[in-house]
């Protein structure tokens, strides 16, 4: 047998009820309650003023990608497409070449994301065996006149720093 | 017809073509700003020129910039393009229209002539309001019928049941207050109104007509098509209901034409059941008997309000994050400066009312402005009820919003007609 059904008790049927007059009143007053506070102090609305005030980002949110560099300066990505394999949406277009800083045999020389098919679900980041591709860039807005300015390129990626530190990222934030 | 003649002619007539249109803009940000109170948003506070945003009023203008630039559509499948076009007209040149009937002042007496204040100055009263209340469902269902798309003609057709269900008890609650008024005019209605019930409370329509208030209310907001009624439009059912074809300005007109008629029916509630342009307690007579001690009491009450309207926005304008330099605080102190400086000069015009020219005509000029200034205000209110109403219930079901005309408010008007014509025999 199932879960023990809870039998809910039907209001609305008695006749003060089915006069909706006065129930239509009270709530008037619950909702000219709510304006009476807000229009004598406008202060104590539920809002956040956005842009001024910016959200908290917390460091597992999954942001703008960025990837990732050696302390030495060179990129971590070593073009293995597995990011490129796994991605739903197919927006990850990588282009692998000979490595030349010599710390192993590929790197990419292309590595474009269209930000307009990414449906920012993180799996490129779960895919990366190297930690190269993250999401904690913190930034949540993309915005752009045309839709070539959403195709993020190589230099671009590996110029937006990290919004929080190593051990931040780690440990997944509060 | 003498100059005089002529000049009160042209300022009623533009009193009673720009007010409306004016109320457009206080009406959507009414709306917009109203709402979000209600639901604990700020609603649109940011568009501004040079810093100015009028409390959000200049998104009005940003509103219609938007409306007027963007591309005006006639879908290839609509047949009959002249009838598609006509339809907004309609509804919103009906709306301006119904306004016509409206009194607010009471009859200017200049010079031994008797000038109605309204911008069609007949006798019709309420009945031009109802011939033209019903037409404008015209536009409605012109509108869901030649946009050919069945969104659009559910829309319609929803709108034509609507106002048939809804126009019958809107009579029946008009003819119970006629029994009591005596008459169909307007301005008498709101004379009427001036009178005291046993010596102390103001005679207004809903003091002795309580139940015809509601069901008239009631009525007029389905008849304006506002929530809870606003199944024509029914955005959750139909997309947009009879306008879903419409772009642009034609929507534009729609938009504005609801506003209008809010606005219309508003003032037809106020002159019916809230005393017109009547202050209360303060018959038109007694106004101008005493006009200099009323001049006075509003030369002390001015600065008041004035002072008051002051506190609170600078306690509300002002950006409630770190801001350094606040442009908000700094515009509040303009404001405040405009405001003074109205004020002085409004005190300087009584003053110099007070000791030259008071007595005579100008006391009923003066009387007149009052008049028009209370029953703007009484019709504002009476749309920020509308507002309320929007933002506090939830659309009726179809079935319910039948029953509710035919089975509920029908009877009760019935009722009402014979309980106010036995008592008005009865007294007589």
């Amino acid at each position: 047998m199932g879960a023990k059904a809870k039998i809910m008790e039907r209001t609305g049927k008695s006749f003060y009820e089915r006069l909706y007059l006065i129930e239509i009143f009270k709530g008037m007053a619950v909702t000219l309650g709510h304006f009476m506070t807000n229009f004598l102090d406008n202060s104590k609305l539920y809002v956040r003023h956005y842009p001024e005030v910016q959200p908290e980002i917390p460091a597992r949110w999954r942001g703008r990608h960025r990837l990732t560099k050696h302390e030495d300066g060179t990129m971590k990505c070593v073009a293995c497409f597995m990011c490129q394999t796994n991605c739903p949406a197919k927006c990850i277009m990588i282009e692998a070449g000979e490595r030349i800083d010599g710390r192993s045999e590929k790197m990419p020389v292309r590595f474009t994301i269209d930000l307009l098919e990414c449906i920012y679900c993180g799996y490129c980041v779960e895919a990366c065996p190297m930690d190269a591709i993250r999401m904690d860039t913190g930034i949540f807005a993309v915005t752009g006149a045309d839709r070539q300015s959403f195709v993020m390129g190589l230099t671009a990626l590996l110029a937006t720093p990290g919004a929080y530190t190593e051990e931040e990222y780690k440990k997944g934030g509060v | 017809m003498s100059q005089l003649d002529l000049l009160l002619l042209v300022l009623r007539v533009a009193f009673g073509a720009f007010v409306p249109l004016c109320f457009i803009a206080v009406l959507v940000w009414m709306e917009r700003r109203g709402a979000a109170f209600f639901q604990d948003r700020s609603g649109p506070n940011r568009a501004h020129i040079f810093g100015f945003r009028a409390g959000g009023l200049v998104q009005n203008l940003a509103d219609a910039i938007k409306l007027i630039t963007k591309e005006d559509i006639v879908p290839d499948h609509v047949k009959h393009k002249f009838y598609f076009v006509l339809a907004p007209v309609i509804v919103f040149s009906i709306a301006i229209l119904s306004f016509a009937a409206v009194p607010f002042a009471d009859a200017l007496i200049l010079g031994g002539k008797k000038y109605l204040m309204q911008t069609i100055p007949t006798d019709l009263g309420i009945l031009w309001f109802l011939a033209l209340a019903g037409f404008a469902v015209y536009g409605i269902i012109l509108a869901g019928w030649s946009s050919h798309s069945k969104y659009g003609i559910l829309g319609g057709l929803r709108a034509a049941a609507q106002v048939i269900s809804y126009e019958i008890p809107m009579g029946f609650a008009i003819i119970s207050a006629l029994v009591v008024y005596g008459t169909v005019n307007l301005t008498e209605i709101a004379h009427y109104q001036g009178q005291l019930l046993f010596g102390f409370i103001p005679m207004w329509g809903v003091v002795v007509q309580p139940l015809g208030a509601i069901i008239f209310i009631v009525a007029a907001f389905a008849e304006a098509n506002r929530t809870p009624f606003d199944l024509a439009e029914g955005e959750s059912e139909l997309v947009a209901g009879f306008h879903v074809e419409y772009s642009s300005m034609k929507f534009g007109m729609f938009f504005m034409g609801e506003y209008v008629a809010m606005f219309t029916s508003s003032a037809i509630i106020v002159t019916l059941y809230f005393g017109g342009y009547q202050i209360p307690w303060f018959s038109t007579e007694v106004l101008v008997n005493n006009a200099r001690a009323i001049t006075v009491l509003l030369m002390l009450l001015m600065p008041a309000c004035a002072w008051i309207f002051i506190r609170w926005m600078h306690k509300n304008n002002r950006s409630h994050y770190d801001c350094p330099d606040d442009h908000r605080v700094r515009e509040a102190l303009i404001y405040a400066k405009i405001i003074w400086g109205v004020v002085a000069a409004l005190e300087i015009v009584l003053f110099i009312y007070l000791i030259t020219v008071s007595g005579g005509a100008a006391d009923r000029i003066l009387v007149a402005l009052l008049q028009i200034a209370t029953f703007l205000v009484k019709t504002t209110l009476m749309c920020f009820v509308y507002v309320w109403v929007r933002w506090t219930l939830p659309r009726f079901r179809y079935d319910q919003l039948q029953k509710l005309g035919w089975q509920i408010l029908l009877p009760l008007s019935l009722l009402n007609i014979f309980v106010t014509s036995a008592v008005v025999v009865a007294l007589n």
